[in-house]
């Protein structure tokens, strides 16, 4: 069992540094975490996961982009966009997980493209930061959103990962405080155990065939 | 006025919490509060009324959180939202639920050990902070200064190199 949390951003990007987080993460829980802009690592027990974030409104552009910096250990991640976006993001190799979803327009992530996410293994990221930090409108349409993928998800199968898209220590969540929060759009335990095990069988699948000696 | 018998009480359950950054200056009432918005964005008046949540002990880093029974996954959830006290950033961190205090207490004298161990001022990136260290390599670092003094979370080992 190998519980991840699947995005966080170490200093300089947030104002916790990459051991501190290491740390922190380990006392709560994980086994690992994808730290974006770090490099691959083990720290006090912790597996540091190396994450490449890509943003771009042209898939050619993401393409390029995942062909000079996908190519090491790090998991490259999309922000999502509108639907003929992640339609594209989808079929270019190499991309793992899709995230930000609940910021992309509506209907940018249907019953199509969760068959696809599944057959190509491309995971969808549910990041809880907008649970905690939104409020009014925004918190509403994120529940909104993560109920929706957890439907299609439960039909489709397609992998899922629950990232606590922490800027600082303070952000990371246990995942006894993951399991709280993400009973408000109707995940379950059994469900967010998996989720966060995603980013485990992501990077080490299920073989048929698999020499054990 | 009669007590009520124990058997028509309103059964309650409470939950430990430990707060971060520990050193952080606020009071149970401050606490309640932050409790109390988080709850009713998510569950409005009504939840709140159901919930019926109460800071009874606050210290040190730690709180206990009382509420009515079977409302004790919602106030985890409400605690997990909580981000903010007194405009301060904390984090709220359920660690354990139960039917009494007093094993919450019991269970606590087993985890303490997040109190600092001392300050010192230290110079990192060129620029002056006073550093809250804790027992294990943790460094909270604190800008001098009179605003936007900024707070970094670091190691012992980040302050070395």
């Amino acid at each position: 069992m190998r519980y991840t949390d699947a995005c966080v951003y170490p200093h300089p990007l947030g104002d916790s540094s990459l051991r501190r987080m290491a740390l922190e993460a380990g006392e709560l829980g994980f086994d690992s975490v994808v730290a974006v802009g770090a490099a691959g690592a083990t720290i006090r027990g912790v597996e540091i996961v190396g994450g490449t974030l890509l943003q771009g409104r042209d898939p050619r552009e993401v393409q390029a982009a995942v062909r000079r910096f996908g190519q090491g250990s790090a998991i490259p991640m999309v922000n999502a966009g509108d639907y003929t976006f992640n339609r594209a993001i989808l079929h270019i190799g190499g991309i793992r997980v899709l995230r930000d979803i609940q910021s992309s327009p509506r209907n940018s992530f249907d019953h199509i493209l969760s068959r696809t996410a599944a057959e190509r293994q491309v995971a969808v990221d549910l990041d809880i930061s907008p649970l905690v930090r939104g409020r009014n409108y925004v918190r509403q349409k994120t529940l909104h959103r993560y109920a929706d993928l957890v439907r299609l998800q439960s039909r489709f199968e397609f992998p899922l990962v629950i990232s606590s898209g922490a800027r600082s220590i303070l952000e990371m969540k246990s995942p006894r405080d993951m399991v709280a929060l993400c009973r408000l759009f109707g995940l379950d335990e059994e469900g967010v155990g998996q989720a966060l095990m995603g980013i485990s069988r992501l990077l080490h699948p299920e073989k048929p065939v698999e020499v054990v000696e | 006025m009669k007590p009520r018998p124990p058997t028509m009480r309103e059964k309650r359950r409470y939950i430990l919490v430990r707060l971060d950054p520990p050193s952080l200056d606020i009071d149970g009432r401050d606490l309640y509060y932050a409790i109390g918005e988080s709850l009713t964005s998510l569950y409005g008046d009504c939840g709140m009324a159901r919930i019926q949540p109460s800071v009874v002990s606050f210290g040190q880093g730690y709180a206990i959180i009382r509420c009515t029974r079977s409302t004790e996954g919602q106030l985890s959830t409400g605690l997990a939202a909580v981000n903010q006290v007194q405009e301060k950033n904390v984090a709220v961190r359920s660690i354990r639920t139960s039917g009494t205090m007093r094993s919450l207490r019991q269970h606590l004298e087993g985890v303490k050990g997040s109190n600092p161990a001392g300050e010192q001022d230290v110079q990192f990136q060129g620029r002056s902070f006073t550093a809250v260290m804790y027992q294990g390599t943790k460094v909270d670092l604190f800008e001098k200064g009179f605003k936007n003094q900024e707070l970094l979370f670091l190691t012992e080992d980040d302050l070395e190199e």
